[in-house]
């Protein structure tokens, strides 16, 4: 058991450091072919190894701690938004084999679990005893806690219609056909209205009124240097693989390949390809698409910001879970 | 009713965005970034580009600046210093005659006053952006080359 | 390796309580509620009552300890030290809980405790959904009914309070 533990440990620890290394790289790609540049090009061909050397810069520079602030919570915080990050981990199936720990209220945990990234987020703003930090912690806790509801209300749209809360079962229900396929007009809304819930929940553009680096010079980690501020961009970027992890899972069928009605030979020829690449497939394209919306749209304003939660995306989502109640009790999906 | 049609039409006009940007992501030939070093010797560079301020001499080093100073006066920042002296010409009178002509590159924004100002086009701005020096007094450079002479036209 | 686990999270839980009680930060009194809650969570875990233990998560810690955050953070002066409890009132607070105690040590002590099968089969989402809509068998309408008309109460409240009135209105 202990021998398991520490497999697992390492294993999530090399996962942390690898996507870390990709996302980031990948982001500053994407970011760059979507406004016509080339981005790193210098470290190693195509500037692969730029992000292996922006961490060896973090964590060779000086760990400030600046006066005044609450030193115990504000070293508290940047593990915290890491343990948080860590253990939403946990009942994500990677592939038909992988899965740490298959839970049967997996989503309910993942949903518990990441309405806890606001408390550090706080903590990390008001421990740093600057007005910049401190804004950007209350702007976040807003907006973190307004958009939880909508994403909370797609994800109970996703669970009426498979009927489960645990993420494996959420997988094999659609062996036939994934939700986004076979679900109708409320898992096509749900899927709509998660990424957008969840992008404003990852404090991502163009929701990023907590960083604003125009305005409040990156919100509450303003104060951060080196490894700690290093953790906050590693956890900002886990968060956002678990949110696409969770995306795909529910909505593009997790690691099930493409699959339409019952064994056939179209069937037999998607599952050649092994469940672990289906996953990583799916992850990434959500991935990028929550990337193409930060290089495209502008930043919203506050009122525009809430006037979209509690206007448009609320409502539309209540509806939303309606219908599907409705269709799930008609039984109208596939 | 309208608020169907607010959601449809933001989501079209953000969609006419994403567009925008999927196309220039999936159309690596719209690039515009050069890679300097690199492409040293293909480099091209605007024709209006301006770096560094010269003064062209002719093959029996001969440059037309006459003197006038007229590029001091426009400059806004100081950075040219005209020196003359009086030439007592054969026929007797006296002329102002180029000595030194000081640009301190420095203090230069590029911004082609001089040149506009200047009656009979001895300076002009060439295209060599590759100023980097080690010590600062290199950035002072006189203009007008050892022993040359004003052009006979100017005489 | 549980016993372990079980006796790490209980030393959690007395430690971040009494350090929620004693620190005169109240941010930090707030952070170290936030731990205690957690551990009692991972607690739930343990016993591998995993609904339990998610719901505290989300009501406890992610509900509640964000209200009172939120709370500290509007204060004024949120940064400063508390005053130091006077003499009568660290009397009275000992007195009060000393009394509790007892009285909760009574009850569990002089009761006889029978250890379990060590088998616990976690009641599924669906049976809970179940018992609490339903009419017969104990089932739990009525409180769910009650409640949820005490929720709409409070929301009709919440919009009354935050509306702006115009003059004409009334």
């Amino acid at each position: 058991m202990i021998i398991t533990a520490l497999i697992i440990a390492i294993s999530v620890i090399t996962l942390f450091a690898v996507l870390g290394l990709v996302l980031v790289y990948m982001e500053r790609k994407v970011a760059a072919f979507m406004q016509i540049r080339l981005g790193p090009m210098r470290v190693g061909p195509w500037g692969i190894a730029q992000t292996l050397a922006d961490t060896v810069k973090l964590i060779s520079k000086e760990d400030i701690i600046p006066n005044g602030a609450d030193k115990f919570l504000f070293n508290l915080a940047p593990l915290m938004v890491t343990v948080i990050a860590t253990l939403a981990l946990a009942p994500l199936p990677f592939s038909d084999k992988w899965i740490i720990w298959d839970s049967n209220v997996g989503v309910f945990y993942v949903a518990a679990i990441s309405s806890l990234t606001v408390i550090s987020i706080l903590t990390g703003g008001w421990a740093s005893n600057n007005k910049y930090s401190l804004i950007g912690a209350m702007r976040s806790g807003a907006q973190i806690v307004s958009y939880e509801l909508s994403v909370g209300l797609s994800l109970v749209a996703m669970v009426l219609l498979s009927g489960s809360l645990s993420f494996s079962d959420i997988v094999m229900t659609q062996q036939d056909a994934w939700w986004i396929f076979k679900g109708h007009l409320p898992a096509w809304i749900a899927f709509m209205v998660f990424i957008i819930a969840s992008t404003a929940e990852l404090n991502r553009n163009p929701f990023d009124l907590p960083e604003a680096e125009s305005e409040l010079t990156a919100g509450f980690h303003t104060e951060y240097s080196g490894m700690k501020f290093a953790l906050f961009m590693l956890s900002e970027y886990i968060n956002m693989f678990i949110v696409s992890a969770v995306a795909a899972t529910l909505f593009l069928g997790g690691w099930m390949p493409l699959h339409f009605g019952q064994d056939n030979f179209f069937n037999h020829i998607m599952d050649y390809i092994p469940p672990l690449v289906w996953f990583a497939g799916k992850v990434f394209f959500i991935i990028f698409l929550i990337m193409w919306f930060r290089w495209t749209f502008p930043r919203l304003r506050i009122d525009q910001l809430l006037t979209l939660e509690w206007k448009y995306l609320l409502p539309i989502s209540l509806i939303n879970v309606l219908a599907a109640a409705w269709i799930t009790v008609t039984g109208w999906h596939f | 009713m309208s608020y169907i049609e607010n959601i449809l039409s933001t989501s079209v006009s953000l969609l006419k965005g994403m567009k925008m940007t999927g196309y220039y992501f999936s159309h690596p030939k719209e690039i515009y970034t050069r890679q300097y070093p690199e492409n040293r010797k293909t480099l091209k560079l605007p024709e209006r580009f301006r770096a560094e301020l010269t003064m062209p001499h002719d093959e029996f080093n001969r440059h037309r600046c006459s003197g006038c100073t007229a590029c001091e006066i426009a400059c806004p920042n100081g950075t040219i210093k005209v020196l003359t002296y009086m030439e007592t010409t054969p026929d007797n009178k006296k002329k102002k005659r180029l000595d030194t002509f000081i640009y301190r590159l420095s203090m230069c924004t590029f911004c082609n006053l001089c040149v506009d100002s200047c009656p009979s086009d001895a300076i002009k701005f060439n295209q060599h952006f590759e100023h980097s020096v080690t010590e600062r007094k290199q950035l002072t450079k006189v203009l007008n080359r050892q022993g040359s002479t004003v052009t006979d036209e100017l005489k | 390796m549980k016993a372990i686990l079980f006796y790490i999270f209980s030393v959690l839980i007395l430690a971040c309580g009494i350090f929620t009680v004693t620190s005169r930060k109240i941010y930090r009194a707030a952070i170290f509620l936030l731990l205690t809650v957690v551990s009692v969570a991972a607690l739930y875990f343990l016993m591998e009552y995993t609904f339990l233990g998610v719901v505290q998560l989300v009501i406890y810690a992610g509900g509640i300890v964000v209200l009172i955050l939120f709370a500290v953070l509007l204060t004024h002066d949120s940064g400063s030290l508390l005053p130091p409890l006077g003499v009568k009132r660290t009397v009275a607070t000992f007195a009060l809980t000393g009394t509790g105690l007892t009285v909760f040590l009574y009850t569990i002590l002089g009761r006889k405790v029978e250890p379990g099968s060590g088998e616990f089969n976690e009641p599924s989402v669906k049976m809970i959904g179940g018992q609490l809509l339903d009419l017969y068998n104990f089932g739990f309408v009525l409180p769910f009914e009650a409640i949820s008309i005490l929720l709409l109460a409070a929301m009709v409240g919440c919009i009354v309070l935050a509306m702006k009135f115009s003059k004409t209105m009334n």
